[in-house]
Order: C-alpha cells, then sequence, then structure tokens
C-alpha cells in the first residue's frame, strides 16, 4: 500500500503540465482570449482610423483589452474543472496550495501567450513606437502575474455562485485596480519615451497577491 | 491504519440525513453501508475522505498509535459516481496524471498493465471523451489500483458496469483486503453487501 508524500513540486507540475495538455486539445480559453482581443483591437482601429493617439490613451487601451481577454478567459480555470466532474478528485488528491500554484501558472502562460499575439498588432494598428522594449515587456509581465493570481484566486471563490461570469468581473476590477492604473500609467511612460516610475509598486503588488492566495487559498478551497 | 467514526451526523438546513454514526474502519476489513437513495451513503464517505464537514461529531484516523482528527493527505483513495476522469485526456493519461498528483512515480508501462487489469486492453490510448460510461468506471478503478491507497472508499463501485464488471469489483476488494487496505463500501447490491464484516445501515 502506497502512503505517499505529496509532493508540491509533482503535484504542481501535474497539474500545469494537465491544464496545458487539456487546453491544447480544447482550445476553448485560447479560442476565447484571442477572438476577444482581435475583436476589440479591430473596432478601436477602426473606430480611431487616421487619428493619433496620446501615449495615455493607448496604454488605457492595451491595459483594457488585457483585462477583459483576462476576464472573459481565466475565470473558466476551476468552473470546468466544476462542470465535468473533476473538481472532486482533485479536492481529495491535491494540496490547495499546489493547485493555487499550477492554476496561476497556467493562467500566467495563457495570458504572456495572448500579450505576446496583441502587442505586435496593437503596434502595427496604432502605429506606436515602442523606445524600450525592455521596460515595456516588464512592465507587461508584471502586470500579467497579477492579473493571473488575482484571477485565479476570484476563480475558486465564485465557483459556487449562479451568475459566475459577473461576479467574477465585478469583483476581480477592485482589487486589479491599483494594478490596473500602475499598468496604464507605466506603459503610458513608455510610449512617452520616459522611463516608468510604477514597477516597483507593480512587483510588490504581485508578491503582495501571492503571499495572500499561498495563505488563503487552502481555505477557500476546503470550505 | 484505522478509521473511527465517533457519532457522525450530517443535516443539510433543517433536513437530517443521517445522526449518531458511530463505526470502526480496521485493516483488512471491509464495512458495508447500506440505505435507500438519498439516504446520505454517499455523503458518509465524502466526511470519510474529508470533503465533507459533519454536522456533528469527528472523524479518526489511526496509524500505528497516532490519532489524527483530519484525514491524512495520502491515506484515502475514492472511486465515487461524482468523480470525473479528464475527457480530453487518455485512459492512460489519467492515471499518470492522478498518481504523479499524489506524489506516485509509476511507469507508463505499469499504468497500461492497470488498465488492462481492468479491462480497457487496447483502449488506454483513447481519450476519455470517447469511452462508454462503464469504461470510465473501469477507468476509475484503475486510478484506484495505481493509487493504492491504505483507506478505500467505494461509492457504488459497480454502477454502470456489466457481469464482467461486478466481478472484477469482487477481485478488487478481495484484493484490497489481502494488502490489508480498509475497505468503506457503500452500495445496495446483494452481491457486494455479502462482502462486509460489519455494516451501517441509513
Amino acid at each position: 500500500m502506497a502512503v505517499p508524500g505529496l509532493r508540491f513540486d509533482q503535484a504542481l507540475q501535474a497539474i500545469l503540465i494537465k491544464d496545458l495538455r487539456c487546453e491544447f486539445r480544447s482550445r476553448y480559453a485560447t479560442g476565447t482570449l484571442v477572438m476577444f482581443a482581435l475583436t476589440t483591437l479591430a473596432s478601436v482601429s477602426m473606430a480611431t482610423a487616421g487619428t493619433g493617439l496620446t501615449p495615455e490613451f493607448a496604454a488605457a487601451l492595451l491595459w483594457v483589452v488585457l483585462f477583459f481577454c483576462a476576464m472573459a478567459g481565466l475565470a473558466r480555470v476551476f468552473v470546468q474543472e466544476q462542470e465535468i466532474g473533476t473538481l472532486l478528485g482533485l479536492r481529495l488528491y491535491a494540496s490547495g496550495q499546489a493547485v493555487f500554484c499550477g492554476k496561476s501558472l497556467f493562467n500566467l502562460l495563457l495570458l504572456l501567450g495572448l500579450a505576446v499575439l496583441v502587442v505586435p498588432l496593437f503596434v502595427v494598428f496604432f502605429n506606436l513606437e515602442i523606445g524600450n522594449w525592455l521596460l515595456f515587456s516588464l512592465t507587461l509581465v508584471l502586470g500579467c502575474i497579477g492579473m493571473a493570481v488575482v484571477a485565479t484566486i476570484m476563480a475558486v471563490m465564485v465557483m459556487a455562485a449562479q451568475s459566475k461570469q459577473a461576479i467574477f468581473t465585478v469583483i476581480t476590477f477592485p482589487i486589479l485596480l491599483p494594478q490596473f492604473l500602475s499598468g496604464v500609467q507605466a506603459v503610458s511612460q513608455v510610449l512617452a519615451g520616459n522611463e516608468p516610475d510604477g514597477l516597483v509598486f507593480m512587483a510588490g503588488y504581485d508578491i503582495a497577491v501571492i503571499a495572500a492566495g499561498l495563505l488563503l487559498f487552502d481555505y477557500l478551497w476546503n470550505d | 491504519m484505522k478509521v473511527v467514526l465517533e457519532n457522525i451526523s450530517k443535516a443539510f438546513g433543517a433536513k437530517l440525513l443521517f445522526e449518531h454514526i458511530n463505526a470502526e474502519l480496521d485493516t483488512g476489513r471491509c464495512l458495508v453501508v447500506t440505505g435507500n437513495n438519498g439516504s446520505g451513503k454517499s455523503t458518509l464517505l465524502k466526511i470519510v475522505a474529508g470533503l465533507m464537514k459533519p454536522s456533528s461529531g469527528s472523524i479518526r484516523f489511526y496509524s500505528g498509535n497516532q490519532a489524527n482528527q483530519q484525514v491524512l493527505q495520502g491515506t484515502v483513495g475514492m472511486v465515487s459516481p461524482e468523480m470525473a476522469m479528464y475527457p480530453a485526456l487518455t485512459g492512460l493519461e489519467n492515471v499518470l496524471f492522478w498518481t504523479k498528483l499524489r506524489g506516485l512515480a509509476i511507469t507508463e508501462a505499469k499504468a497500461s498493465e492497470l488498465c488492462c487489469y481492468v479491462g480497457l486492453s487496447g483502449n488506454e490510448r483513447c481519450r476519455v471523451e470517447h469511452y462508454s460510461t462503464g469504461m470510465k468506471q473501469r477507468l476509475k478503478l484503475a486510478v484506484l489500483l495505481a493509487l493504492n491507497p491504505p483507506v478505500w472508499l467505494l461509492d457504488e463501485p459497480s454502477a454502470n458496469l456489466d457481469e464482467h464488471g461486478k466481478e472484477l469489483i469482487a477481485r478488487l476488494i478481495d484484493r484490497a483486503l489481502t494488502a490489508q487496505a480498509a475497505v468503506l463500501l457503500a452500495t445496495n447490491e446483494a452481491r457486494e453487501v455479502g462482502y462486509g464484516s460489519a455494516r451501517i445501515a441509513l
């Protein structure tokens, strides 16, 4: 008989690989995220054709696209487990922290993949010039980490609710607002050719939400 | 591994499902839970698994001389109609996923052997979405065999299984008891009730 020690790293790896494999085969979240991003970018691009965008407006637009894509696709991480009936097994066989980290990493990879697709289109559609790609990418990565982690925590909270999607967006936005505003400010500064000054705050926000997730997730997961 | 249920009650709102359940589940023994539909058989198993809290009472897990109030992670394995496998993964991938999640390293050959043992020979590399209900049930049994836990919780294990499948359940329970596992079996099948050395009637 086997009484294994539940190894955190193995469980995390198993969840991440399983989610990536299932997503690769079903392409549910990817399809939602990509279609939403392309539709939004194309609509705004056509509506503002020929109009030069200010760095502030362009930055806000980029984060709005990323935020609403996250809201459209990331809430599914637990709802899907619930719908197909695998949630009970996951609760029985995995620790809450391994699930939190595995699902957060999966959400982060989805968001970063989306950013890699959206940013070049954004630059081409709106004819933008990005002086410092390194700082621009760093800002996006920090913002995506915050969004992925908060989305994972909120997704498990709304799992049992009736109107999951609506509640998810409503409760996620206020929590993400500080990161959202800092991201908009930092990207607008990079687009204006300046050094962004909110990166330390964004990194601190990420550390705070990761710590909160590690501390709280077991309670949310088991109750 | 011994599991002791002390004065367990469960109510959902004003509806009392069961009360004052006292029982011992010892190594190498099979405890059968019977009762009508809605009497709380599955709920009792979920309480033992730690997936649900009892309204009152407690469950103790004894390992050697040590007693624990909570289910020891890694000690309980469960087959239930409410637990599903991942439809986008193959049978083999499901076995490997659930065992890796538990911190066990089994080879693909071993996982394949277990799939064959439960009657999924030739289908272990097909996606679960293409499985029949009975094949999905057999896959759950393969996962349980791969996990090989000291405490087996079987909720209607022969549901959706044909006659060969029901014989498989008998062999599996026998195998578990021989290996000194403790088996808690919720069923209303007369044949399965006979496997138990004690019984809780809800």
